[in-house]
């Protein structure tokens, strides 16, 4: 069962037809509908931020199934490893903001006194949150960078060591993912309403990475399949990632509420303005939100017999990406764009451009090996895996 | 006596079970039941247990739950009582997802539960004796019919032979 | 289906069905031993001086406690949070673990429900005790009276009386359908007697046929499934309690998820503790292996990091926030009369759940079982001072005192632990501490061998 992916000139062909339209698409955008300086930036950071989280996540999923010793992912392990070598080039996309941090930051250009920004200046100035940007990334490429490094070796000297160290990486790649997942999500979120925090933010973020990566890892399976690849990929497998998509999205809806209704509860004035504006203005968008990535993933996937059909699955998946992505939205967009913020031509055109750049990075990362990873010793529990 | 209603053939594994099934099922045997000390993968397809619908009674009773609870709640603020707690509306939604969401899995949960005990007639009896204790030891059998004296102990040995049967009896 | 040869076996030594049978059943056969009746005196003594704390409550009035004004609820809500925690490991080991297939579950998963249930009902007295009156303890439930009053569903008072009678209800209908094949083993290795008859009642006619074992199969695993989001709610809606208030250090979006983290890591070192002395206690080496202790302790890693990622968040989060009062919480935490409290609870907490990445730590039954009394007396210290130090000194500075607890606080809560141990300690007398035919279902599959064949992991 050698498999090889390979990157078909007419699958680089249309990425980039794609995102050569995509491109001049949102530039007509821009200069038609003449968008403010801030919602063109937002929607630079919307994107980094979303595709960032599914290359991140899907190094989350790698770590956490190795630690725990699971087998059943091993057959699908190429996926989620080809998708965390989009991490540099949103390293170079996510350093482009400073160019827009006065049109998205309020903390970064402020006039007057504000009392609030000021008590938070030691963290929120520009030097040191490049500063972090710069440490996150490193962390994060080196870290994913050690774990297709030693797949690779693994595939080729099949020396259990590489596999041990796979596992070591991947614990620590853990504690590192938790810590600056939620830092980064802090700063480049959470201080878009400056005055607002939540406690529970990071970990909001960090769930709404490892679903949107999950319903990717999903979507990118079936189109492998039905483009040939993945024969052994069985319902069995599939109902364990449909499992993981239902249980999560759970997981993300409880940590929607939690966040919502604590601070509904509390009513205190510095915490509900972030609700205010989103209920105020977004309401559509708002309930769009929770509803969509709660209402589809529990009443879609609550079947065993809906669990196991592979097209359903990617079907509930997409829906799930598209509910996730406005969920970044209306994370980002009123507290960057502010008045300006709209779902518009700009918004879908720049995601697709995205979209396209990110699986063309993913799909020649895919084919520089095996699709199905050679000598891992969980391979054969994977490939006779029943559910 | 009467003629036996069954004919009980004993392994102590569950490999030569399922293969004896399996031959049982194709010399067109009637299978009354299989017994083991714990449940045996595979036995459900081979006997074409259709799956249980005890999930779908959960789910429905919980459904029942939710509604019964966030029906009372929403009546008991709106039109029994309304008060103002905390400078909430009386229609308080975020307020009322906790209970509905534990009325819910109580409703289906007790559901599910008694669904199991009913279907599967467990209940509290001090005088059951069982077909054979070590059933629930180490002992798996299948219960054949004699289909009125059709099936015999010797036609069942022949049927699986070359399987390590523990014995067959009446 | 294939198992890994990298994988160690869950059930070590030679053993058939019947070893298991037997083997599993000894302790309900055979008379207990003397470290058994040691144990129960001491827990039992333990009991009896907790009952008395809690007749002496009811009987003097709450004005017994060390509460006052300011500091309203201090170590019962403290000892209530801490033991409903400790019960949801029972619930992640029986229900979680069996929706992500984890084998290694089938030989705890008994015993750590049944601590669940103990846990429960222990946490259950104190809003039983603490409530002034509780002989109108019927007052919290909704029924029409002629004051035409309902209960106050916007509460999280209210809500905790609905998330743990239904935790309580489901974890025992849970145990109890896992127990039911497995009395009915014990009913039939017992010849004659009242044990027999009873045993024989509760196992409900357990018969073992296929279409049973399937329906049990299902209802398990939909029960584990409903009970997975329960576990979250419950424990989510205890941490309500605290972070519904607007009170700095209790009002923070955090706590849901960050005391359910909290609670499966104390409930795990709970379970560490109980099975580490039983399984040498009652000779169930072999099924309740270092393997499983690894395990366990690499639960502990995930969940004490959690709560590790959380103390980290709330530091920065009450700097950052620019308020006032949320900066002084912590600071009063981590400097103020109560410091020696936040500083317990950061070592037994981080410390303990980061040591564990070493391991030859995590696979040494002595360590474990140290650690896991420390990071239960850890979390012990985080509600005491979540609780305590927000309490004690908030917006009113002329309102600030400092609470000190009373011999019958103290009474109440080593009580509770008697209750709990002795309560255990009957359970493994009287049902199997492990479950017989989940241990069966994987002895091919998991088994060092089987008696039958030699097992070729392939």
């Amino acid at each position: 069962m050698e498999e090889q992916f390979i990157f078909r000139k007419q699958y680089r062909n249309i990425l980039i037809v794609l995102m050569v339209v995509a491109f001049l698409v949102a530039l007509t955008a821009v200069f038609a509908f003449r968008p403010g300086a801030s919602r063109i930036w937002a929607n630079i950071l919307l994107n980094n931020q979303f595709f960032l989280g599914i290359a991140l996540g899907a190094a989350f999923f790698i770590a956490v199934n190795r630690v725990a010793m699971s087998g059943w992912h091993t057959i699908i392990q190429r996926l989620p490893e080809a998708m965390t070598s989009f991490i540099p080039v949103a390293f170079i996309l996510m350093l482009l903001i400073f160019f827009g941090m006065n049109s998205i930051y309020h903390w970064s250009h402020y006039e007057g006194y504000d009392e609030v920004l000021e008590g938070k200046k030691a963290w929120l100035n520009i030097p040191f949150f490049f500063t972090r940007i710069v440490l996150y990334f490193t962390g994060w490429i080196a870290f994913t960078w050690m774990m297709r490094k030693n797949s690779e070796s693994l595939m080729i000297s099949s020396d259990l060591k590489y596999h041990n160290r796979r596992k070591i990486f991947a614990g620590l790649y853990l504690v590192f993912f938790a810590i600056t997942v939620s830092a980064s999500s802090w700063d480049w979120i959470m201080s878009l309403d400056p005055h607002w925090y939540s406690t529970i933010f990071g970990w909001y973020v960090l769930i709404s990475m490892f679903v949107t990566s999950l319903a990717f890892i999903i979507i990118l399976a079936w189109f492998l399949k039905r483009a040939g690849y993945l024969t052994q990929l069985r319902d069995d497998h599939v109902h364990d990632l449909a499992i993981l998509l239902f249980a999560f999205s759970i997981f993300w809806s409880y940590e929607w509420y939690a966040e919502y209704f604590l601070i509904w509860y509390g009513h205190l004035p510095e915490e509900t303005t972030y609700y205010i504006t989103r209920l105020n203005e977004y309401k559509a968008i708002f309930y769009l939100n929770i509803g969509i990535n709660f209402i589809v993933p529990f009443f879609g996937l609550i079947r065993v017999r809906s669990k196991r059909n592979l097209n359903w699955v990617a079907m509930v998946a997409t829906v799930v990406i598209i509910g996730h992505w406005i969920d970044y939205w209306l994370m980002i967009m009123p507290g960057a764009a502010g008045g300006d913020s709209a779902i518009g031509l700009l918004e879908i055109s720049m995601t697709i451009l995205y979209a396209g750049l990110f699986i063309f990075v993913l799909f020649r990362s895919l084919a520089r090996g095996p699709l199905i990873i050679k000598n891992d010793p969980l391979l054969d529990e994977s490939l006779s895996y029943e559910s | 006596m009467d003629s036996p209603k069954y004919i009980s053939v004993f392994f102590d594994d569950e490999d030569p079970l399922r293969e004896a099934v399996r031959k049982l099922l194709e010399s067109k045997e009637t299978i009354i039941d299989v017994m083991t000390p714990f449940p045996v993968h595979g036995i459900d397809k081979l006997l074409s247990i259709k799956r249980s619908r005890i999930p779908i009674g959960g789910f429905i009773f919980g459904i029942l739950g939710a509604t019964l609870a966030f029906g009372f709640m929403t009546w008991v603020f709106t039109v029994s009582y309304p008060l103002i707690i905390g400078g909430k509306p009386f229609f308080a939604v975020p307020s009322f997802i906790p209970i509905t969401f534990e009325m819910t899995v109580l409703f289906s949960g007790l559901a599910m539960a008694a669904a199991f005990f009913v279907r599967s007639k467990l209940k509290p009896d001090i005088r059951f004796n069982p077909v054979e204790e070590r059933i629930t030891d180490n002992m798996f059998v299948i219960l054949v019919d004699t289909g009125n004296g059709n099936t015999t102990p010797q036609k069942i040995r022949s049927i699986l032979s070359g399987i390590k049967t523990l014995e067959i009896r009446e | 289906m294939f198992q890994s040869p990298l994988r160690n076996p869950l059930i070590k030594g030679k053993k058939s069905y019947q070893d298991v049978t037997s083997q599993l059943l000894d302790p309900m056969v055979n008379k207990a031993g003397k470290l058994w009746y040691m144990g129960i005196t001491l827990s039992g003594g333990a009991m009896m001086f907790g009952l008395f704390m809690i007749f002496w409550t009811i009987w003097q009035g709450i004005g017994t406690w060390g509460e006052n004004r300011t500091v309203g609820w201090a170590l019962e809500i403290t000892t209530f949070v801490w033991w409903i925690g400790i019960g949801h490991a029972g619930t992640f080991i029986s229900a979680i673990l069996l929706l992500f297939r984890q084998r290694w579950r089938n030989s705890i998963n008994r015993s750590a429900e049944a601590m669940t249930l103990i846990a429960v009902a222990c946490a259950a007295l104190f809003p039983l005790i603490h409530l002034g009156r509780p002989l109108l303890t019927f007052f919290i439930f909704p029924y029409p009276n002629t004051r035409l009053l309902w209960v106050n569903f916007n509460s999280p008072l209210v809500w905790d009386v609905f998330a743990i009678s239904t935790y309580f209800t489901i974890s025992l209908i849970f145990w109890y359908v896992g127990l039911i094949p497995d009395i009915a083993t014990l009913r039939d290795k017992l010849t004659k007697g009242i044990k027999k008859s009873v045993y024989n009642f509760l196992s409900f006619s357990w018969k073992g046929s296929a279409r049973d074992w399937h329906r049990h199969e299902i209802t398990s695993i939909m029960l584990a499934a409903i009970a997975t989001p329960l576990v979250l709610s419950v424990h989510s809606i205890v941490s309500m309690d605290f972070a519904t208030s607007i009170l700095p250090g209790w009002h923070t979006t955090i706590f849901p998820p960050y005391f359910v983290a909290g609670a499966i890591f104390s409930g795990f070192a709970m379970v560490l503790t109980l099975l580490i002395i039983t399984r040498k206690a009652l000779g169930l080496e072999d099924f309740i292996t270092i393997e499983h202790v690894e395990s366990m302790n690499k639960i502990l890693i995930a969940t004490g990091s959690i709560v590790g990622l959380a103390y980290i968040t709330e530091i920065f989060m009450s700097w950052y926030s620019g308020v006032e009062y949320e900066h002084y919480a912590l600071m009063n935490r981590v400097t103020g009369p109560y410091w020696w409290a936040y500083w317990i609870m950061v070592i037994c907490n981080v410390g303990s759940a980061q040591i564990l990445w070493i391991k030859k730590l995590r696979t040494n039954l002595w360590f474990t079982f140290f650690l896991s009394i420390i990071i239960n007396i850890g979390m012990w210290f985080e509600r005491f001072v979540i609780i305590v130090t927000s309490l004690h000194r908030d917006f009113l500075t002329s309102s600030w005192t400092m609470y000190k607890p009373t011999i019958v606080e103290y009474g109440l809560l080593i009580g509770t632990l008697g209750i709990f141990f002795t309560a255990f300690l009957l359970f493994i007398r009287i049902f199997p501490v492990i479950s017989i035919f989940e241990v069966k279902s994987i002895l091919k599959t998991e088994g060092a061998y089987s008696a039958n064949k030699e097992l070729n992991h392939g």
